[in-house]
């Protein structure tokens, strides 16, 4: 990569976190920027790609990019407290730099859904990915038909993008379903109440011409896609992104691969099809 | 197996020399040596003495054509761990200094003809795309010179996986033992320069007939090798490469992963496994480094996600993923496969895992003779 300063591949580019805006109790998106504006000006990146995220003492994280590839000067990753590193993130504020590898991995063919229905359902923090599928389209909404976003978390308090789904709420061109798992709901919630497969058969989208997008925690995915199919979407019509373990995010610390594929290489987003021919091993 | 560029003679005397001179010039060359230095006395310990890679500065410390090193020679260009950069902040400021990549020429005198065809195996994967300038930096400045072999053991099966005891990949340079020394050929441009520079270590075969003799002894070392190494395991890779990817939930991997405590020691001692993580080590307040560390897929941490969840949930499935990257995955993405035959896996293994042992069951079973 031509456009890196001196140093090796495992040495990042220094951002400044421009933005802090909790989420849940444990999750927080933060908004970046390159300090070097020249790196600023040169980056790009297409929608489902990710990065490695580094708090200076605590380590390296792979996350995907949140926002989307539509909105320049900035990029946003939202992550959940977890670990030693998400833990370090969580004390990083407003002016503080990090430090950024990436974009790296394939990306959803936004431009090859042009003139399809989109389906765009998400489980959990896999809303992250999703938010910048649902932003880089809405921001070009005329390319698009249908939009239905079907979005499903463990209770009420741990919904993320809280204004941003009341905005797609509001918007009579895009059709919100948000769920909360069974006991998760407060006694003002006004969604829907249930795990986000079953409310995705509930809600039905077509699958005629339709693209679905699905991303969430390993065990939603699994479920969900043969609901999908029993709608009538075909394999190749539904993308989902895997988030297996990386460090090195560029095929060499051998870490993420699933029998042949290397899911920071040839993934993260894959479609159904091309999960089916892979090896239980995520 | 290329044609040699230079042939050329090296006595026992004239190695020594190189070795000395070497030394004196302040590079000294990696070679097989004792391990624990020269200052221990032979017989000082009943056991077997161990040998090791490292640098020398006297025949003396030499243990050419001795026990195979314990380690390979991976961590002359992927050390156990390494700094990737250091980090240090400042008032609104961090500071980040990458790893030294103008590194001094160096060369290995007497690899293993396993070790240094593993070099551009794993070359594949830290080239791939995006240079790793850690390790081509290391690659650049080292010319190796390899030592035929004479096969260690029965856990040697470099010609089941498209080597042999004298292969030439990955060296500049090969010795084969001779009387009263070495026949020395080259094999690449750093090759034939590090010849060139120490002229007057490197003799000449003799000219007419005479010439013709070390070239018979060393023929005659390396088929004898190669006979011997033959007899250990036969494999039909691309049969074992189409069991592999047919039989991802076979029975047959939950009779490994009972064998394996998972501590990783294969992939210590593997030349061709280079998995690894990063972290970071504070020093102090404000400043400290990123480390890569040699990893292991026989770690039960080594896929866990934040969330708890474990792709290779038990020992299994991470036992079935160390054959399956060596023998399936790398061969399908690079080509041949990720391993150099060399056996110190199945040596090392404190539970007596064999890698030949299973190759040669997996093999069976893709011919359909085992169950």
């Amino acid at each position: 990569m031509s456009d890196r300063p001196a140093g090796n591949l495992y040495q990042p580019d220094l951002v400044v976190v421009e933005a802090v805006t909790d989420e849940t109790p444990d999750t927080r998106t933060y908004r970046l920027r390159f300090r070097d504006p020249d790196r600023a000006a040169a980056f790009s990146f297409r929608a489902g790609q990710f990065g490695e995220y580094s708090v200076f003492g605590a380590g390296e994280s792979t996350f995907c990019i949140a926002s989307p590839p539509t909105r320049t000067g900035y990029f946003e990753c939202t992550v959940k407290a977890a670990g030693k590193v998400t833990g370090g993130l969580r004390q990083a504020d407003v002016g503080d730099l990090l430090g950024f590898r990436g974009p790296y991995g394939n990306a959803f063919p936004v431009e090859e859904w042009e003139g399809r229905d989109l389906v765009l359902i998400a489980g959990g923090i896999g809303l992250a990915p999703v938010r910048c599928v649902i932003w880089t389209v809405l921001d070009r909404r005329e390319r698009y038909g249908n939009v239905t976003i079907v979005y499903g978390a463990r209770s009420v308090a741990d919904l993320v993008y809280k204004r941003e789904l009341d905005e797609w709420a509001a918007r009579d061109d895009v059709r919100l379903v948000v769920t909360v798992d069974p006991g998760g709901e407060t006694s003002d919630w006004g969604g829907e109440v249930g795990y986000v497969t079953p409310v995705v058969e509930r809600t039905a989208p077509r699958a005629e011409a339709a693209v679905a997008v699905l991303c969430g925690p390993p065990v939603v995915v699994k479920l969900t896609l043969p609901v999908l199919a029993g709608l009538g979407f075909a394999d190749e019509a539904v993308y989902t992104t895997l988030e297996n373990r990386m460090k090195c995010g560029v095929g060499k610390c051998g870490r993420c691969n699933i029998g042949s594929v290397y899911v920071c290489k040839d993934g993260p987003v894959f479609t159904a099809a091309q999960l089916k021919a892979l090896p239980q091993d995520y | 197996m290329s044609e040699p560029r230079r042939v050329l003679l090296l006595t026992h005397d004239d190695l020594a020399g190189l070795i000395e001179e070497l030394a004196a010039a302040g590079a000294p060359a990696v070679a097989p040596a004792w391990a624990g230095g020269a200052g221990r006395a032979a017989g000082a310990l009943a056991a077997p003495r161990e040998t090791e890679y490292r640098t020398v500065t006297g025949a003396a410390e030499l243990a050419c054509g001795e026990r195979l090193p314990r380690l390979s020679l991976k961590s002359l260009f992927l050390p156990a761990t390494e700094v990737l950069f250091s980090w240090r902040r400042t008032a609104g400021d961090v500071e980040l200094t990458p790893a030294p990549t103008d590194l001094p020429a160096r060369v290995v005198l007497g690899a293993r003809p396993c070790d240094a065809a593993a070099l551009p195996i794993v070359d594949r994967v830290m080239d791939w795309d995006h240079a790793d300038e850690l390790w081509s930096a290391r690659r650049a400045a080292t010319t190796v010179f390899s030592l035929a072999c004479g096969v260690e053991d029965d856990s040697c099966f470099c010609s089941a996986v498209f080597l042999d005891p004298a292969s030439d990949r990955g060296a500049d340079g090969r010795l084969t033992p001779v009387e009263g020394g070495y026949l020395v050929e080259t094999f690449s441009d750093k090759g034939d320069a590090f010849v060139a520079a120490h002229g007057g270590a490197f003799g000449d075969l003799p000219a007419g007939a005479a010439g013709g003799e070390p070239l018979a002894q060393a023929a005659a070392f390396r088929a004898a090798a190669g006979e011997r190494v033959a007899a250990n395991l036969r494999l039909d890779h691309e049969r074992v490469r189409d069991w592999l990817e047919h039989h991802f939930d076979d029975p047959f991997w939950a009779t490994l992963g009972p064998r394996c405590n998972g501590c990783g020691v294969c992939s210590s001692v593997c030349p061709t496994c280079h998995c690894f993580d990063i972290v970071d080590e504070p020093d102090s307040v404000g400043h400290g480094v990123r480390r890569r560390n040699w990893d292991t897929c026989q770690a039960c941490v080594f896929t866990l996600h934040a969330s708890g969840h474990n792709p290779r949930a038990d020992q299994n499935a991470r036992y079935r993923q160390r054959v399956e990257h060596k023998f399936l995955t790398y061969p399908t993405r690079f080509g041949d496969v990720l391993c150099t035959g060399c056996g110190r896996c199945s040596r090392a293994c404190p539970t007596g895992q064999d890698l030949t042992e299973i190759l040669a069951d997996i093999d069976g079973r893709a011919r359909g003779e085992l169950p």
